[in-house]
């Protein structure tokens, strides 16, 4: 197939990220100065972001091509490797967001370090780009091509602040454990091509249709393939690198970690489970005890943490295993009888969208605070609770933002983390997982005991001497009004879902 | 199969016996020495000198990965090498952004002194901020 300008327009957002991180390579190379790489790549990102807006609106008009030609229009398949449709472009964006949010963290974080703060940038804007094309890959060789540009660059993001020994093993921690991962994920893929002889998901869904039972290589190669996404989702039992390595990595990269790299690898782990449904009833059995174990398993052992940042990496476990029993609904099939997508398929793509955007608007609002509280500029990145012992009484308005990121991430109405879990709740019920919804509820319950004792050492009496404290002008810094508006978004979206549900509703992967 | 391949059965299992037989026959006939000398490394009939735990500097793996990047990197090219007639313009702008991205990373390396071979001291008083 030729690319023809179409194309080229359609993988715009993915063009104007590469363009940027060449320019801000460039641009470290011939002076290094801070503040303008920073502007550069915040530049680039909204670029990119804007560039989504145009290739959705300027898809809507055209016509829907058929897969096999290599029609013009929207959605748009560019080679056989990456489709952009709606799907896509709303993960796109949502990966943009929270990228433009990291990187807003991480100027006012760097100013701490005294060297080297450029190429933190490079390495953002390459991670940034890995994911996106993860979200739009149909198969499985972007598929790795774009988990590993991702995982790669959060080596280095993680290791970033090396002097810290914390960071380093972080880095490397999660270097080898990924690069395990990697290699499981590779030999699941190679099981499924030795049955099938291809590596499409569309083709590999076809094939499955018209066998009667599932072959036992292929069932091993789905496994392997789910036990390398679980890893870098970090569903239970692969989750032990995730305390630490959010522990150790700096605060922007911890935020970072788990946001892009979540939504992007559970969002074409949908699209893959969607376009090649009929695996085993037993997979799905599997992911619904790996989601069951995710939900139950994170929230106990967040009870003991006494580190915002661990805390919160297991609160991320926990919410995974929310996530993945949206999955676990798809066993049923995603299409009716005459190829349209069914009630079922919607409602999951409709509670893994809402999800993830709600997940990673309060995700990004905690770090950020703790970002702000924990910075470097005054010795170490520390994120001890008893750092935030009393910050309601230094700094009212990044406490009471805390509190209520809190609350969203434990579910609480009013907020978006209440949609969130509605909508899980509600798919649950209706697929009939009565076991599922009810390790939900109880999950959640764990849950709000350790949220609510961040809430309580926020609001107890100043210790004696403040260790720790957010800069004065904090709320005139890029970085404190990003946390503002993730704060009043999450307030919106939690009493005016409306707009957000519209938005992933319209976002539907090709064919359906 | 082995009824078809039985004289090679033979050959293997006659080769074995037979370095059995070598080994075997020299350890229970032959006499034993023992030595300090005997434990030290054989370098060529020369005495070996210092230890084998050396540090390298780690421009070394700085070099060595540079070396890697760009020589793989230019792996790529070897493609559109052998085809450059068929795909014409489109492959030529295309393996000019390759080389023009490659180029952007040989620029961003000479400036951050990866490529300055010489220890600090002896360079001119630094140019650049390097590593």
């Amino acid at each position: 197939m030729n690319l023809t300008l179409t194309h080229l327009f359609a993988i715009l957002p993915l063009i104007i990220v590469g363009i940027t991180v060449v320019v801000v390579m460039l641009s470290a190379a011939w002076r290094r100065h801070h503040f303008l790489n920073a502007t550069l790549t915040v530049i680039g990102l909204n670029l990119a972001l804007a560039s989504v807006v145009w290739v959705y609106f300027a898809g809507q008009g055209a016509v829907a091509p058929d897969l096999a030609s290599s029609a013009v229009g929207f959605p748009t398949l560019v080679t056989p490797l990456v489709m952009i449709d709606g799907y896509a472009l709303f993960y796109m964006a949502l990966i943009l967001v929270a990228a433009l949010a990291c990187s807003t963290l991480a100027n006012a974080y760097l100013e701490g370090l005294d060297e080297h703060r450029e190429e933190f940038y490079l390495l953002l804007l390459s991670s940034t780009m890995g994911a996106m094309l993860l979200v739009s890959s149909i198969h499985m060789v972007s598929l790795f091509l774009g988990l590993e540009l991702m995982s790669v660059a959060l080596y280095g993001m993680a290791a970033y602040t090396f002097k810290r020994r914390v960071s380093l093993e972080s880095g490397i921690k999660y270097m080898v454990l990924s690069a395990v991962a990697s290699s499981f994920l590779l030999f699941g893929m190679a099981l499924l091509y030795a049955a099938y002889g291809t590596l499409e998901f569309a083709s590999l869904g076809l094939r499955l249709v018209f066998e009667d039972s599932v072959g036992i290589w292929t069932l091993i190669g789905v496994g392997m393939m789910v036990i390398g996404l679980g890893f870098k989702l970090s569903i239970v039992p692969f989750h032990m690198w995730t305390p630490d390595v959010y522990e150790g990595a700096p605060a922007p990269v911890s935020a970072f970690l788990a946001t892009v790299s979540k939504v992007a690898v559970f969002a074409v782990l949908v699209r893959f489970m969607i376009m090649s449904p009929t695996f085993d009833t037993k997979l799905h059995t599997v992911i619904a005890v790996l989601a069951a174990l995710s939900m139950i398993v994170g929230n106990l052992l967040a009870l003991g943490q006494t580190n915002l940042k661990r805390l919160l990496g297991y609160s991320s476990i926990a919410h995974l295993g929310y996530l993945l029993s949206a999955v676990v609904a798809l066993r049923a099939g995603v299409t009716d009888g005459g190829g349209e997508l069914s009630f079922t398929g919607q409602l999951v793509l409709e509670t893994t969208g809402i999800y993830l955007a709600t997940y990673v608007l309060t995700t990004l609002g905690a770090f950020g605070v703790v970002t702000l509280v924990s910075s470097p500029s005054r010795g170490q990145d520390v994120a001890q609770l008893h750092h935030f012992r009393g910050l309601f009484w230094r700094r009212p308005y990044l406490a009471v933002i805390l509190t209520f990121m809190m609350l969203s991430l434990a579910g609480i109405p009013m907020t978006a983390g209440f949609i969130g879990k509605f909508y899980v709740l509600a798919l649950n019920m209706n697929e009939e997982l009565w076991w599922l919804a009810g390790t939900v509820v109880l999950g959640s319950a764990i849950g709000l005991y350790y949220y609510l004792r961040v809430m309580v050492s926020l609001y107890l009496a100043e210790p004696g001497e403040i260790q720790r404290d957010a800069a004065h002008d904090w709320g005139q810094r890029s970085g404190g009004v990003m946390v503002l508006i993730a704060a009043l978004l999450t307030l919106l979206f939690g009493i005016y879902p409306q707009p957000l549900i519209d938005l992933v509703q319209a976002a539907s992967p090709v064919g359906y | 199969m082995i009824a078809q391949y039985w004289a090679v059965t033979i050959f293997v299992l006659a080769t074995l016996a037979l370095l059995v037989f070598m080994i075997g026959a020299a350890s229970v006939l032959g006499g034993r020495a023992w030595g300090h000398e005997k434990n030290t490394p054989f370098e060529s009939g020369i005495l070996g000198a210092g230890s084998a735990h050396i540090r390298f500097s780690a421009k070394f793996y700085l070099v060595a990965m540079l070396f890697v990047i760009f020589d793989i990197e230019a792996l790529y090219l070897f493609a559109w090498a052998v085809s450059v007639r068929e795909v014409g313009w489109e492959g030529l702008i295309g393996a000019a952004v390759f080389i023009f991205i490659l180029l952007a990373g040989l620029v961003y390396d000479a400036r951050m002194g990866a490529l300055d071979w010489a220890p600090k001291q002896r360079r001119a008083s630094g140019r650049h901020e390097s590593f």
